[in-house]
Formats: structure tokens, C-alpha cells, sequence
């Protein structure tokens, strides 16, 4: 759906910064942020934590009981094959299979709700307001819950060089 | 402190813009003439391992110099001594994903590119060593109409999914690293061809605060799966060996050994490489003589554990009072048939990156590049001096035999060189060789006053 948005421009991520804590302060809602490159105060001023590491210790307990059961069922339940009077469930080669099944598993299914919650595909049209969001500058897109004059009152005292207003598909 | 590290990381203030403009040269324009001299000498190269490759599978590994003794020649050397290359670039990832090592931001692109290449020469080995390449899915562990299932128990095993899940890992962490970089390229393209193939592999990336936030976890999560698998995969290589019998082979001493050889040739061809970037492309803000002189700092260390290890193992084989082992390291590697390529080895290894403990040396590019060749040498005489020595006389000297490779030996390693040597040129071709929404904050931080940086 393509609304249209206050867009501020900002040229560098201190006054950015300071723009995202203004308008939450004042309970703006901010749509989106587009930019060539980020920094930990940015992130954490603008969304919370996200939740993928959770995510992928859930992955990684079920692989490592997964790879446990496989291991356990092909050696002493599908084929008890006894050699050089060694037991047939032994632990120790074991954990070198687990370990290195749990990072192939745990990373791939991982990359893969990362690309899924962001909604990232060969051949997606990305969103796109100015080829420089890639390049040097940084484009703050509101949604309009508030006075679009004050709105954009609020962004140029935090010192975006421009503001434009535009349809987007955000 | 931090501010002066910082600023020397990324010279000259330059602004976002410069440094989009200044690491995209190396994909716009056309290849200079260099570069195509390079590729075709790199698929001249590349043909005569097709040759190679073409001799061993329709004449059979007859045609190598491997023999009943010595069953491991020159392939299982070539495998080793790429895998171990292969492990800088994720070394490099890690310091800068889990460690915070700034200063790995502007290498690890291209060490990981490294990587890539090397684990696929290196993967090429044992593949063609099966004889069959064909039926290479045997390996894999799957239901099958035999009933059967694999030797989970065999190092051989670990070794197949160790080294392709590090193949898949590098891969994505080198992939999804550079989706922004390729973002910029579709953006600032005017043809359309590149902008369609860009924009299919920046995967419609945009930018947004919310994908950076999530995209930050995930780099950092892969980086923290990805650590323990570059101790990993030459441990279980070093496995390989140290379950068998053989003197020379049967030692605990072998993973932690192959290990930090690998970090330590790894470590001497990013120098080589970026020694060679420096030289072809205006890079030199970005990768400074601070960098260089990291990597010689860590190559001067890791000189000194490996000297420490070859010491260690002639100690234990006197110390054991094994003749065998005696034997072995005392007269076939240090005084006998393999003495000429055992002291090469330790003064390429061990003596030689010694020169890293002068300023003056580390300073001096034509110095350090003949070092890192030097180290490369002496690890590949690390990996024939293990893989042959402990073979060709072992207990039976009955059974001993000399070993010599053959063309088809040579043209299937000349041929590795070449797919690297490709492998790496269609990459600076076509891919920030820096990775730039990585330097742009480090950039930021040198230029900004020091209140702002005492806090990070």
C-alpha cells in the first residue's frame, strides 16, 4: 500500500540519533529507518533487542537431541554391528558428529528465519526512497499519528538537512 | 588511546560518500590489463588440472605417484595444505564479529573470499582420491537398499561433514557480510543488466534500522557458531592421522599442531594477498601499514608455537624411547632421506618469521611478502614431511619405498592454483573487496572527538 510519509534526511547518525529520541519523547511513531550503515546506540534508541538468539538455542537443543537419536538408532537399534568387542553405543565419536551437526543445522535454519522475518529474497523490490539510503544518507519515514506539521517541526530542530514528504510502499 | 587506533584503522577523513566511491573502484570500469593477463594465466592453469583431472579418472590413480607404502602423496599434502589456509578467513570474522577486533573489519571480506576458494581446492582432493568421484555420495549418511549405514566412529567421516559444514558456514557468513555491499552496487548502477543481477543478490535489501538490528544479531550468532569450528576442522583433520598407528602420525600432539599451522599459513597468505590488493587497488586508507603490521605480530607468534611444537615432538619421540618414533624423527626426518625438506620446513617455519621481531622488517613490503611466500613454502614441506616420511619407512623396512609425484600430481595441484587464483580475481572484479558498511562506522569513529569515543 502506498501511503504517503514525512521523510527527514539526515547526513549523519549523531543528529539521527538524537531525532529518534526526540519523537519518541514527544510519542511519534516512527516508521522505519533507512541508512548505508549503523551503530549500536542507533539500534538500541530505536528497537529492542531481537529475539533470534532464543531462536536459535531452540534449534540447537532440538538438533543436538535430534543428532543424538539418530546416532543412537542407526548404531544399536537399525544396525547392532559389534566390532573389535567394542560396545555398540559409545559416547566419545559421538559429541564430534553432534557438535558439528548442531553449527550446520543451528546457523542454516537460522540465516533462514532471519531471511523469512525480514521478508529478504532474490528478485524483492526493495523499498526504496533515494539511491544514496546506500550511499551517505539516512532517511527517517514517519507514520502520521500526529500533526504533520508538527511532526516535521520536531525533525528539523533535531537537525535533518531536509524533510520531504513522498508515497512510499513502507 | 582507542582514538588513535582508531583513526590510523581508516586514514583521512574521508565522508560516507568517498568511501563508497573509493571501494567500488575495483568492480566499475573496465578490468584493467593486469587483471586479464592474471585470469588467463589462471585458466591456462586451470586447463592443465582439467588435463590432470581428466588422466586420473580415465587412466585411474595409477597414474599418480602414490603406491602400496605411501597410499597418501601429494593429495591428501595438497588437501591439508589448503585446508589450512583456508582457515585465516574465518579467524579474521571472528576477531572482528565476537572479539570486537576492529582492525579485522577491512580484511575479512577478502580473507573470507580466501577461505572459500581454498576449502574448494581443498575439497577437490579427497574427491578425486576416491577414484570414483561419482559415487561420492556414498559418504553421506542415507537410507540406502544395503541396509547400511557409515563408521560414525571414523575420523574419515568427521572429516567429510567437518569440512563441508565449514565450506556451507563460510559461505554464508562471506555471502550474507557483503548483501548491503551489493545493495550499494544495485543502487549506483545505470546498467540494467548489473543492476537485475545485483539486485537478485542483495536480496531486495533496503537498508532498514529494523533488518540492521536483526542482521547485526545473526553476524554476531554465525560468528559464535562459526569459532569453534575453525578449532574444529583441522583437529579433526589432524584426526585423520593421529588415530592410525604409523610413527610420526600416532602423536596427541597432532590437533593442537595442525591447528595453529593452519591459523599461521592462513595468516601468511592473507599477507600475501593483501600485499597484492595494496599494490592493485587504492586500498592503502583503508588496509594501513597498522594492519600489516597486526598480521606480522600474529605470524611472529605463531612462528614460535610451531618452532615450539617441532621441538616438542622430537623431545617425546626421545623421551618415549620407542625406536620407531626414534627412527622416524631422528633419522628419516632430521638426519636422513627427508632431512633436506625437514630443515627447510624448520627454518621457513620457525627461524625465518623470526625477522618480524624488527620494526624495520615489518615496515618493509618486499620483506614481508618474501616472508609470507617463505611460510607458505615451509608449511606445504610440513604436510609432505608428516604425509611421506612417516609412510615411505615405517616399521617393515621391507616395505619401504621412495616416493615421487608424477605430471598428473603436479597438474591437479597447478590446477588448485588456478581456481584460486580465478576464484579470487572474479572476486575483485565484481565484489567490494572491503567490506563497506563495515568500514563506514569504524571511518566514523576516528573522526569523531574523543568524549564519544572513550565510551565505546
Amino acid at each position: 500500500m502506498n501511503t504517503k510519509h514525512i521523510i527527514g534526511v539526515f547526513d549523519n547518525e549523531d543528529n539521527l540519533l538524537k531525532a529518534i529520541k526526540h519523537l519518541k519523547q514527544k510519542r511519534a511513531n516512527i516508521k522505519d529507518v533507512y541508512g548505508p550503515a549503523t551503530n549500536h546506540d542507533l539500534i538500541k534508541a530505536f528497537t529492542r533487542e531481537s529475539l533470534l538468539p532464543y531462536l536459535s538455542v531452540l534449534i540447537a537443543i532440538g538438533t543436538i537431541i535430534g543428532a543424538f537419536g539418530f546416532l543412537y538408532y542407526t548404531s544399536v537399534i537399525d544396525y547392532p554391528l559389534r566390532y573389535g568387542g567394542k560396545p555398540l553405543f559409545s559416547f566419545p565419536p559421538m559429541v564430534v558428529i553432534i557438535f558439528l551437526l548442531t553449527i550446520l543445522v543451528t546457523g542454516g535454519l537460522t540465516v533462514m528465519a532471519f531471511l523469512g522475518r525480514n521478508q529478504l529474497f532474490p528478485g524483492k523490490e526493495p523499498v526504496m526512497i533515494d539511491p544514496r539510503a546506500s550511499d551517505d544518507r539516512f532517511y527517517l519515514v514517519m507514520d502520521q499519528n500526529f500533526n504533520p506539521e508538527e511532526i516535521k517541526k520536531w525533525i528539523a530542530d533535531s537537525g535533518a538537512e531536509e524533510i520531504i514528504e513522498k508515497e512510499i510502499d513502507a | 588511546m582507542i582514538t588513535n587506533l582508531d583513526i590510523s584503522l581508516v586514514k583521512g577523513r574521508k565522508s560516507y560518500s568517498q568511501i563508497t566511491e573509493e571501494l567500488l573502484a575495483n568492480t566499475e570500469g573496465r578490468p584493467p590489463l593486469w587483471w586479464l593477463a592474471a585470469f588467463g594465466l589462471g585458466c591456462l592453469a586451470l586447463a592443465f588440472g582439467g588435463w590432470a583431472f581428466y588422466m586420473s579418472l580415465s587412466q585411474g590413480l595409477g597414474t599418480w605417484g602414490i603406491n602400496n607404502s605411501v597410499a597418501w602423496g601429494w593429495d591428501i599434502i595438497n588437501f591439508v595444505w589448503w585446508i589450512g589456509i583456508g582457515h585465516a578467513g574465518t579467524a579474521f570474522t571472528i576477531f572482528f564479529l565476537v572479539f570486537r577486533q576492529k582492525w579485522a573489519g577491512s580484511i575479512n571480506r577478502s580473507a573470507e573470499a580466501m577461505t572459500v576458494f581454498a576449502v574448494m581446492c581443498a575439497g577437490l582432493f579427497p574427491l578425486i582420491h576416491m577414484g570414483r568421484p561419482w559415487l561420492a555420495f556414498y559418504i553421506l549418511p542415507y537410507p540406502n537398499t544395503r541396509l547400511l549405514w557409515l563408521n560414525f566412529n571414523s575420523p574419515l567421516f568427521w572429516d567429510v561433514l567437518a569440512i563441508s559444514t565449514y565450506l556451507i558456514m563460510s559461505l554464508t557468513l562471506w555471502y550474507l557480510g557483503m548483501v548491503p555491499d551489493l545493495a550499494t552496487i544495485r543502487d549506483r548502477t545505470k546498467n540494467k543488466f548489473r543492476k537485475l543481477i545485483y539486485g537478485i543478490f542483495s536480496l531486495g535489501w533496503d537498508g532498514s534500522l529494523y533488518t540492521y538490528n536483526r542482521y547485526e544479531t545473526l553476524m554476531k550468532l554465525l560468528g559464535g557458531l562459526a569459532a569453534p569450528l575453525v578449532i574444529s576442522v583441522h583437529t579433526i583433520v589432524a584426526l585423520d592421522f593421529s588415530i592410525s598407528v604409523l610413527p610420526g602420525w600416532h602423536a596427541t600432539i597432532l590437533p593442537p599442531y595442525f591447528f595453529v599451522g593452519a591459523i599461521f599459513s592462513g595468516f601468511a597468505m592473507v599477507l600475501t594477498l593483501m600485499i597484492l590488493m595494496r599494490k592493485a587497488f587504492p586500498i592503502g586508507d583503508y588496509v594501513t601499514e597498522k594492519h600489516i603490521d597486526n598480521i606480522a605480530h600474529v605470524l611472529k607468534y605463531g612462528s614460535m608455537v610451531i618452532g615450539l611444537a617441532y621441538a616438542t615432538e622430537l623431545f617425546i619421540a626421545w623421551y618415549s624411547g620407542v625406536e620407531y618414533e626414534i627412527y622416524t624423527f631422528f633419522n628419516a626426518r632430521a638426519s636422513g632421506t627427508f632431512s633436506t625438506a625437514f630443515w627447510i620446513m624448520v627454518f621457513c617455519n620457525a627461524i625465518a618469521p623470526q625477522a618480524f621481531w624488527f620494526k624495520k622488517a615489518r615496515k618493509n613490503l618486499v620483506i614481508l611478502f618474501a616472508i609470507s611466500i617463505i611460510i607458505n613454502i615451509g608449511m606445504w614441506y610440513e604436510r609432505y614431511i608428516i604425509m611421506v616420511s612417516s609412510l615411505a619407512e615405517d616399521f617393515l623396512p621391507s616395505s619401504w619405498v621412495a616416493y615421487h609425484p608424477t605430471l598428473v600430481d603436479i597438474g591437479i595441484f597447478v590446477g588448485t592454483f588456478g581456481l584460486f587464483t580465478v576464484g579470487m580475481l572474479l572476486f575483485v572484479r565484481f565484489i567490494p573487496i572491503i567490506a563497506i558498511n563495515e568500514v563506514k562506522p569504524i571511518a566514523r569513529l576516528g573522526k569523531d572527538n574523543n568524549t564519544k569515543n572513550e565510551k565505546e
